[in-house]
């Protein structure tokens, strides 16, 4: 069990620090487009507070 | 000795000003009510990755987390595993995900009224509203508490000065501030950021955990302490029942945590929703393994005179002294970040079923213009706001905060997660089932915290555990389902029968 919980842990540390630092770059550009999206379907909607 | 220092503070100030400009630059885009609860439906992949896993790990995670390390070893991080097995299937498979999310809905209440009619919507908004409000009452009280024992204070003072209750009181009125004002915009792009922050965090403090007292010291405590069942949760006192619980639980969650539902709601399309569960799954067994590792060890490192009495603050009383000053300023952020994004997004989710599964039900003959729709779900996650810094912070809580936060989860997670199943696989399932499932999936958590209270039927309770009940609601609600929708059908038959007969 004690090699289980090792290689669990191991794994899980390289997939965290992995999806980090990908998703940190792609999710970037995400957001952008998601903005870029709402503000091309909805021009007229735009509602300052 | 790690204590707060001037830089920390620099790191925190630093980090707070960035999510508040991030979390308030969006606020512009919110023109319609779809945008305000579902940031209209124009999330990708890695954004919803990001956020999915920010919201469903916040402090309170952490501390119950390290909590299950210290007391259980590695078998406390088995919930983590089955939450990523559950993740897993439902995303590849696309179980109930798919139809909900190719209904166009945005609340899993909105998909029950198609189906089982406007009272079981309504109903089943009342329910999820009270679980979740409930269960995120206590959300605000863990997370000061986590974050002054690590910066150093005496747990004992807390009682004597308000320190948390301003402290906690000032960080709700940021995370409450870009909520209300840029709705799941807001709280995409602000768990964005808070993603990066936490995890950044939690890998670094892992690592020095593992470099500083490492694997083998951390493996020796688990043994010493609990022996083989610390590594293995069948070997544990009713092992079996709590995996078996477990397993219902996290499918459940999977399946109907309105706060992990948004993400799908959210998505572009259901394939985007769905890849989001199969590339999250594994964070979820992350998300239990890391601050389990913190709580082992606290356990490998402290006496039990310096875990004391409440194990609970055992890991920030370890943190705050392991870890030096710079890494602390950065782990403090890294927490907070977790516990905003947390409070922000279960804010939004639960002022999102009272907006449209309690409130706009009751104006469908005059239902409101988008924006004063908006306006109302601003309101209501002001008031949520509200709430959480009265009853969560200023209210001291009497009790136990597990059994609170089981009891509360599992009376709503048990019966949406019945009600969501049969409603997308089950053609004959009808009102009458659904309301019956929704009774019997609160009345056995209820009960057996009540007969748990009471001196004459205590110790039958402390016999049964709260496995067996929180399994008797999963199955009570399910059994509920089958014998009301029978029920109907042989009544609503035999009035038929009868009325054509006349």
């Amino acid at each position: 069990m004690k090699l289980f919980w090792l290689i669990v842990l191991i794994f899980c540390i390289v997939w965290y620090a992995t999806m980090t630092l990908y998703v940190g770059i792609r999710g970037f550009f995400d957001i952008f487009s998601m903005l870029q999206s709402i503000k091309e379907n909805n021009p007229n909607n735009r509602i300052s507070v | 000795m790690g204590y707060f220092s001037f830089l920390d503070g620099t790191i925190v100030v630093i980090y707070l000003l960035l999510t508040i400009v991030a979390g308030l630059a969006v606020r512009k885009y919110v023109g319609k009510v779809e945008h305000y609860l579902v940031a209209g439906r124009e999330m990708n992949l890695y954004l919803g990755i990001a956020s999915l896993a920010a919201t469903e790990f916040g402090i309170v995670t952490c501390m119950y987390t390290a909590q299950n390390g210290l007391k259980m070893g590695f078998a406390g991080a088995v919930p983590g595993i089955l939450q990523t097995i559950a993740m897993l299937l439902v995303g590849i498979t696309g179980f109930c995900i798919k139809p909900l999310r190719d209904a166009g809905v945005m609340t899993i209440p909105e998909l029950f009224e198609n189906r089982f009619g406007p009272s079981v919507r309504w109903l089943s908004g009342v329910v999820i509203v009270l679980g979740g409000l409930l269960n995120m009452g206590v959300f605000l009280r863990t997370g000061g508490e986590f974050l002054l024992i690590t910066m150093g204070y005496n747990p004992a003072e807390f009682a004597t000065t308000y320190r948390l209750e301003i402290m906690m009181s000032i960080l709700l009125i940021i995370v409450a501030l870009y909520t209300v004002l840029g709705g799941m915009l807001s709280v995409l792009v602000t768990d964005f950021l808070q993603f990066i922050v936490m995890s950044t965090s939690m890998l670094v403090v892992t690592i020095l955990i593992l470099t500083k007292i490492g694997w083998s010291e951390i493996v020796n405590a688990v043994e010493t302490h609990l022996g083989p069942k610390g590594f293995n949760p069948f070997l544990m006192e009713r092992g079996w029942e709590f995996v078996l619980f477990n397993l219902c639980l996290q499918f459940a969650v999977v399946l109907t945590w309105q706060a992990v539902i948004q993400r799908i709601l959210s998505a572009k399309s259901t394939r985007v929703g769905k890849l989001i569960y199969v590339n999250t799954s594994f964070f979820f067994t992350a998300r239990f393994l890391i601050p389990g590792l913190w709580g082992m060890a606290a356990l490998a490192v402290l006496t039990p005179e310096g875990i004391g009495e409440n194990t609970l603050y055992a890991m920030p009383k370890f943190l705050s002294i392991f870890l030096p000053s710079g890494l602390m300023g950065f782990l403090i952020a890294g927490m907070l970040a977790a516990d905003m994004s947390t409070d922000s997004a279960y804010m939004l989710t639960w002022g999102g079923v009272i907006y449209n599964d309690i409130l706009a039900p009751l104006r469908k003959k005059h239902p409101w213009s988008e924006k004063k729709g908006v306006l109302i779900n601003r309101t209501i996650v002001a008031l949520i706001g509200l709430f959480l810094l009265f009853y969560g912070l200023w209210y001291p809580l009497k009790g136990n905060l597990w059994d609170y936060l089981g009891v509360t989860g599992t009376i709503y997670l048990s019966s949406m997660s019945v009600l969501l199943i049969a409603c997308c696989y089950w053609k004959r399932a009808n009102n009458w089932g659904a309301m019956g499932a929704i009774i019997a999936g609160a009345v056995f958590p209820i009960g057996f915290l009540v007969l748990q209270q009471l001196p004459i039927t205590a110790e039958w309770a402390q016999r049964v555990g709260p496995y067996k009940s929180g399994l008797a609601s999963y199955a009570g609600s399910a059994l509920a389902m089958i014998i009301g929708t029978f029920l109907k059908e042989l009544f609503v038959k035999k009035s038929n029968t009868e009325f054509e007969g006349h």
